[in-house]
This record gives structure tokens, sequence and C-alpha cells, in this order.
């Protein structure tokens, strides 16, 4: 066959391929409603940037005007909110469990008659690890607080004793810590989670879709059909029907990194072109582990379970949220399979770091090879088509 | 007489519940797919969540230091450095370009860089020492170990260094710390004590994946039996309609009887298991799981009747687990979550369910102590019960015999329509059949 009669012979089974999307309601539900959705899900919900406002408590032991002080301190700023004022330890221990408040502070008894008479009275601040942001954010704060109140009564003596201002400020604080956050200036909590987890959900619908669409012309027996629309050639016949599938979902992918850049403003230190070619590779990427599962496993729904659990999975094993150094050596190289992992490597180099693009071509290359790996199962995939001897269900 | 019938027709109704529960049980049994997710997903998930963050906690993150004081004040502050938990100093860089080309390649994920006038700085007293810390974004937790460590060490030798020049004046050391120091502060985690992320994050998902997989199941149980046009929403065995009550009684008793087993093993088992925290009484967790369940089951049937096939659930939904762990509250706060998306979470069980579990199990809250949750999600069993009945209601009574004649001009309709496409897919078998023995007459059908 010539060429320009091979691409006529795939273009045909592409045509037939978009005629069954556009048909079945699921595709356009599961495609384009779930991914304007989570965008749109993602973008607002941390609408803050950061959290802001936590709620804790006070148990004041002491009930003196000092201690009132603290709690008024503690609500005039930006992250804690003092919602209860109690009296005792219990008290605030239950709104803890109950999950009212993040953290508490306790004011001893004698804390104002200790604290002028120089006794050192301590505060203790319980907080919960359990919502690890909430206590996180309530526990820096209340840290600055209670050490500018140390610095305010060193302040207070250092006065009295007839020092200047200017030389009180130097002597209260020695030693200072400038933190810089390389990539992310402002530290945003979107630009951690956001730029992964949408790709990452547009992996799910890749997954997802590729093996419904490979696997129930398997279940409704068309299979043969397909087959016939390219002539009997196995290859036509995937390219064919895989086609409109990369072309939606490379622009899903690009439109995702426009969005978060353009309208987000998330810093690209890096090139953002290579950044899309990373998408796309991604994408390609994602598409043949769907063909690799397809192909391995020809039953529709068993196909999507592992489909289900692989996707799911390379939330965790990308390590994105908790690093891949703290993982076991087992699951450390078990990594590498989940074509997020190197799609994040691409954006951290391109966005955060913004290392020359020689840095992002090693992920994009592995990325690239999996494309490589379907064709070990097309074979398989081939007499399935053929025999259609796999159970329906 | 009267007492008669009624008693009678009370066994009725229990008897058509109790065919309904072992009718559903055994459909859950037969389904492989469905045994797949209820017994092997639910099982074998929980597992592998914990190996996954079985290391609990990141230790050492790797930092470059940067040096150009080269001082004994520096080399104290960068051994503290060292001494930290949080990370170690891997290696000790001439230049700042050395160092930054490192983080780039995060061979390191933090640089501590001390200026050439620091001690200089330090020893006349009349300005404040900079050091300057360099953190790797690329994850939440380098951040936080590196940003942590340089912070308690500073905070530590800071206080040192005025005590030590307030006893340079000649005022005691006792009063020294008074006035550097007036109120000294200990930070006391009161539960998850180690700040562990697995322990933070793998409660939380024991109590998505019994709801998930749950909810999946029952996805798959209903579009089955669409698929194979059984009757989902009349009596098994039975022509006419019959009582909603019945049907919803009977298959969520045979759901919520499977899920008091899988859900007792994630959610009470595991924990102890793997050393997660189980402060909660086992008596207390299972009458919590009781309105969980419940709540989940009407949840997934309700949501599962608008189900046409077989798989398409897992399709369009898998998404939804990371939407309802995200609004859940748990990881981002409710308080700084929009208004509408907090609403959002308020109607899932998953919501209630993960914060109750959490309360309970990690912070030792009694189930009256946890009523908030356990009552929000009476309610919402009761809501989601209810809206099955409207809908099984509103279905089931499309099947009633005054809607019959409609109905069978409709289903005859329908069966043409169905004669029509499977004519068109047998012409397409045919014509793939013909067209392999011909083109590839090797491969024998």
């Amino acid at each position: 066959m010539t060429l320009s009669g091979q691409i006529q012979n795939v273009l045909r089974v592409s045509k037939r391929e978009v005629k069954m999307l556009l048909v079945r309601p699921v595709y356009i539900f599961s495609t384009i409603f779930v991914m304007f959705f989570s965008i749109f899900f993602f973008l607002t919900l941390f609408d803050t940037g950061s959290p802001e406002k936590m709620p804790i408590a006070v148990v004041d032991m002491d009930c003196s005007s000092i201690s009132r002080r603290v709690v008024h301190e503690l609500n005039a700023t930006q992250s804690v909110d003092v919602v209860a004022v109690t009296h005792t330890f219990e008290e605030a221990r239950v709104l803890m469990q109950q999950g009212r408040v993040y953290a508490f502070v306790v004011i001893p008894e004698r804390f104002y008659a200790d604290l002028a008479s120089f006794k050192r009275p301590e505060v203790v601040f319980y907080m919960n690890n359990v919502y690890t942001l909430g206590s996180n954010t309530a526990s820096k704060q209340l840290l600055t607080v209670m050490t500018l109140a140390s610095g305010a009564f060193q302040r207070e003596v250092l006065r009295k004793k007839g020092l200047p201002d200017y030389l009180i400020m130097k002597r209260l604080q020695p030693v200072a810590i400038d933190g810089h956050f390389v990539g992310n200036p402002s530290s945003n909590y979107l630009v951690y989670l956001v730029g992964i987890l949408l790709p990452g959900i547009l992996g799910l619908i890749v997954l997802m879709i590729t093996i419904y669409s490979i696997g129930s012309e398997l279940k409704w027996k068309t299979s043969r059909d397909w087959l016939h629309a390219a002539q009997g050639s196995i290859t036509r016949a995937m390219i064919g029907k895989l086609l409109p599938h990369v072309v939606f979902y490379c622009v899903f992918g690009v439109m995702i990194n426009i969005i978060l850049v353009r309208y987000m403003h998330f810093p690209v230190n890096g090139s953002f072109v290579w950044l899309n070619v990373g998408m796309m590779a991604y994408v390609l990427a994602m598409q043949s582990m769907a063909v690799i599962i397809v192909g391995l496993i020809p039953i529709l729904r068993d196909a999507l379970s592992v489909g289900a659990l692989y996707g799911m999975l390379s939330f965790s094993l990308s390590g994105f949220t908790f690093p891949k150094m703290g993982m076991l050596t087992v699951l450390q190289s078990l990594t590498n399979i989940f074509p997020l992992r190197h799609y994040y490597l691409v954006y951290v180099n391109e966005v955060l770091f913004g290392n020359p693009v020689s840095q992002s071509l090693p992920s994009i290359a592995i990325l690239l090879s999996f494309v490589g790996l379907q064709m070990l199962v097309v074979r398989r995939l081939h007499s399935a088509m053929i025999y259609q001897y796999f159970p329906k269900d | 007489m009267d007492v008669q019938r009624l008693i009678d027709s009370f066994l009725t109704r229990l008897h058509d519940t109790w065919r309904v529960y072992v009718h559903e049980l055994r459909r859950v049994f037969r389904d492989s797919g469905v045994m797949l997710i209820f017994f092997v997903a639910g099982l074998a998930y929980p597992i592998l969540y914990n190996i996954i963050y079985i290391k609990n906690i990141v230790r050492d993150v790797e930092v470059a230091v940067v040096d150009m004081s080269a001082s004994q004040s520096s080399r104290e502050f960068v051994f503290r450095f060292d001494a930290t938990p949080e990370v170690c100093v891997s290696h000790t860089c001439a230049t700042m370009d050395e160092a930054k080309a490192l983080l780039k390649s995060q061979k390191v994920h933090g640089i501590l860089y001390i200026p050439a006038d620091y001690e200089t700085v330090l020893v006349t007293g009349l300005e404040t020492a900079h050091i300057s810390l360099y953190c790797d974004m690329s994850s939440f937790l380098y951040m936080k170990n590196v940003y942590t460590a340089a912070n308690m060490v500073m905070l530590d030798y800071m206080n040192r260094i005025q005590v030590d020049r307030y006893e340079a004046v000649n005022i005691g050391e006792e009063m020294s710390w008074a006035l550097v120091q007036a109120v000294p502060f200990e930070a006391v985690a009161l539960f998850n004590p180690s700040g562990g992320y697995g322990s933070f994050l793998v409660p939380a998902i024991l109590v998505l994946i019994v709801f998930q997989t749950l909810f999946f199941g029952i996805n798959m149980l209903h579009g089955t039996a669409r698929e194979e046009n059984t009757e989902v929403y009349i009596l098994p065995g039975r022509k006419r309609r019959a009582s909603v009550f019945r049907l919803l009684v009977g298959r969520g008793a045979a759901y919520f009887v499977l899920y008091m087993a899988i859900g007792a093993f994630g959610m009470i088992l595991v924990p102890v298991i793997f050393d997660l925290p189980h402060l909660a009484l086992v008596g207390d967790m299972l009458r919590f799981m009781v309105p969980f369940l419940l709540a989940s089951v009407y949840f997934s049937i309700f949501l599962a009747s608008f189900q046409r096939e077989r798989e398409t659930g897992m399709v369009t939904m898998l998404f939804s687990s990371l939407i309802f762990f995200f609004v859940s509250g748990f990881s981002w706060p409710w308080e700084s979550m929009n208004p509408y998306w907090k609403a959002f979470g308020y109607i899932l069980p998953s919501t209630w369910g993960m914060h109750g579990y959490l309360h309970m199990q990690s912070m030792g809250a009694t189930l009256a102590t946890t009523a908030r949750e356990y009552n929000m999600l009476w309610l919402l069993a009761l809501i989601y019960f209810l809206a099955c009945v409207l809908l099984y209601g509103y279905k089931a009574w499309h099947y009633d015999a005054a809607a019959r004649r409609e109905q069978v001009k409709r289903e005859q309709m329908l069966r043409q329509r169905w004669e029509e496409g499977r004519k068109r897919i047998e012409e397409r078998h045919e014509k793939g059949r013909l067209f392999i023995e011909q083109h590839l007459p090797d491969k024998r059908l």
C-alpha cells in the first residue's frame, strides 16, 4: 500500500473512532466535564492561598489583665482566631478532640505575679498534629507572638535601664534568618499541589478512557469491524484509534498549563514550551500504559480495575507530596513506572528551578520510551481482536 | 381478624425483604468484578497505603552549607544545624554558585549561607547578623524540614548569645534568662506526636478506601443489572412492582453486613497491625461505623441509579476520590475553604466519616464527644434513604399497571431499536468474519 493510502486508511479508522466518541455520553462526561470540574474545583478550593484565622483556644488559669492581653494580641493576628477561653485543661482538650480548635495555649496560675518577679512562668502550647496544616499555621503564629511578648518584656526592662531604642532592637535579635523559597517565592500552596494534581487527573482520564475505548470494542465484539476498517493492519488500527484521543488530550494538557501560568500566575523560571513538550510526552506515556494494561488483560472490567489501581497509586508514588527519599527502597525504584513521576521532574525543572532544558530531557526521553513499550503487547491484543476469546465480563 | 391480617402482611414484607437481601448477596458473590472491588481492593488498598508511607517521617534532608565567615560561631551554628534530626549537611561548598548548582540538580534540598561578616557583627553586637536560607520548593516536606531545623537552631542560639552578653555585663545567669526569655514556652503535640506524614495521611485514606470501594462496587452491581435488563426496581422473581421499602432495606442490609466486616478490617484491624493511632474503643468504633456505612450505602445506591452500564461508573467517577479527599477539610482546613465547597463537603458521608474516625482513633475522643459527626451521619443516612425512596418510587411508578399501556408501546419501540442495533452489530461481526477469512486465511476462526 502506498504511503498516502496508508494515511487515508488511518484517517478512516480515526473517523470511525470520532463517531463513536461523539455518540456515547460517557466519553463527553468523563473527559470534558471531569476536566473542567477539576480545574474549577482546585482553583477555587484553595481560595486564600495560605490558611488564615485558624481557631485556637486559650486556657486562662491566671485570669489577670496580662493574660487577657495575650488573648487580645492573639486575636489581632492574621493566622489565628481565639474561639474559646476556658479555665481548665480538660475543656480545651475536649474542644480539640471535637475538631473545633487546632491548638490551645495554657497560661498557668500566678502567671502575672511570676512574670513580675522574674520567675519565668512557663507557657505550653498543645497542638493537634492530626490536622497538620491547621496546627502548623497556628503554632507558628503562637511561637511568633510569644517570642514578641518576651521581646517586649525585655525591651521594657532595658528601656527602664535607659538604653536607646535603636540599640535595644539590635540587642533583641542578634541573629536573623532570611528565607528564600527557590522558584516559589510566596510559598504558595497551589504551586505545590495543583501544578501536579491537575495533570494527574488528566492522566487518570487518559488511562481510563483509552482502556475503555479499546476494551469496549472487545466487550461488544466490534473489534473485527475495527480491524476491517484498518484493512487488517494492527498498526494502522491502533494509530487511527488513538490519534483523536492524543490530539484531544494534548490540547487539554497545554490548556491546563496555560490556565495555571496565564491566569493563576504560576512562576515559570524555565521554558514554558518545554514544559508543554513534557506534558505531551506524559499524555503519550499514560496512553501507552493504558494500551499495555488492556493488552495484558483484554477484559474490559478487569483492565479498568487494574487501571484504577495504577492510576490512583501514581498520586502517592510520584513523590510530589511525600518525597521519594522517604519511601522504602523497593518503592523508590517502583516510582519510575509512573509517568506522573517523570512529568513531576520536568515540572520541577521548568517551573521551579529554570534549569537548562538538558536537565529535563532525560525525563522526557523516559516518558517517550513508554510509547515503545506498547509494542510488547500488540500481538496479544491483535489476536484478542481477531478471536475475541476473552470472557465478556 | 384484622390483627391476623396485619401480622400476615408484616410477615410477607419481612419475607420479601429477606429474599431481596439474599438475592443481593448472591449477586455480589457471583460477580467477580464486584468481588474484586469489595474484597481485593477493599482489603489490599489499606495494606498498600500503609506500606507506601511506612517510614512515616522524612529525616536527614540533604543540605549544602556555604560558610563564608569560617569562624568559630559559624562553625558552631553549622554543627548544631547538622545535629538536628530534620536535616544533614551533605555538602560544604566554597561558593554560592557551587551550592546553587547542587540545589538545582536536586542533590541537596536546601542551602545555608553564612556571610563573611557574620562573626564581626555578632561580636560588635550593634547589628543583626543575617543568615540566608534557600529552600527547595519541589516538595512541601523538604521546605518544612529545612526551615524548621534552621529556625530551631537560630532561636536557641540567639537566646544563648543574649544571655552571654548580659552575663558579660555582670547580670547573673538566672536574671539574664529572665530577661531574654521572660516566658519560656514549650510546644507539645498532643495527638500524632511524631508529626509523621504517614500517621497523618493514612488514617484518613483508610476511611476513604472503605467509602470508595463501596461506592464503585454498588455502581458496578447496578450497572450490570441495567445492562442485563434484569429489573432493578421490582422484587426478584415478581412481575409487578412492589414496595420500594422492601427493596431498599433488603439491598442496603446486604451491603451493610458485608461492609461491617470489610470496614472493621480497614478501620479497626489495620491500624492495630501497622501501629497507626488506634485510641478508640472497639465498641465505640463499631457503633460509629453503623451510621457511616448506612449513609455511604444509600449515597451510593442513589448515585448508582443514574448508571446504565457496568463499567462506566469507574470511568466517570474515578477522579471523585481526589475531590472527596480535598473537600473533606482534612488536609486543607475548613476555615480557609470557599463556603460553597464547604457546603458540598457537608453533604458527603466521607467527610463526616473521616473527621469522626480521626477524632476517635487518632485523638482518643469518645463517641459522646464525637456526637456532631455521629449525628450528622445519621442525618445523611436518613436523607439519602429518603432520596432513594423517592427515586425508586418514581422509577417503580413507571412499571405500574396504570402506566402499563404506554410502557408496552415504549418497550416495543425500544425493542425494535435494540433489534436494529443488534442487527447492525451482527452485520459488523459478519463483515469482520468474512474479511478475516478472505485476507487472513491462516488465522482460522
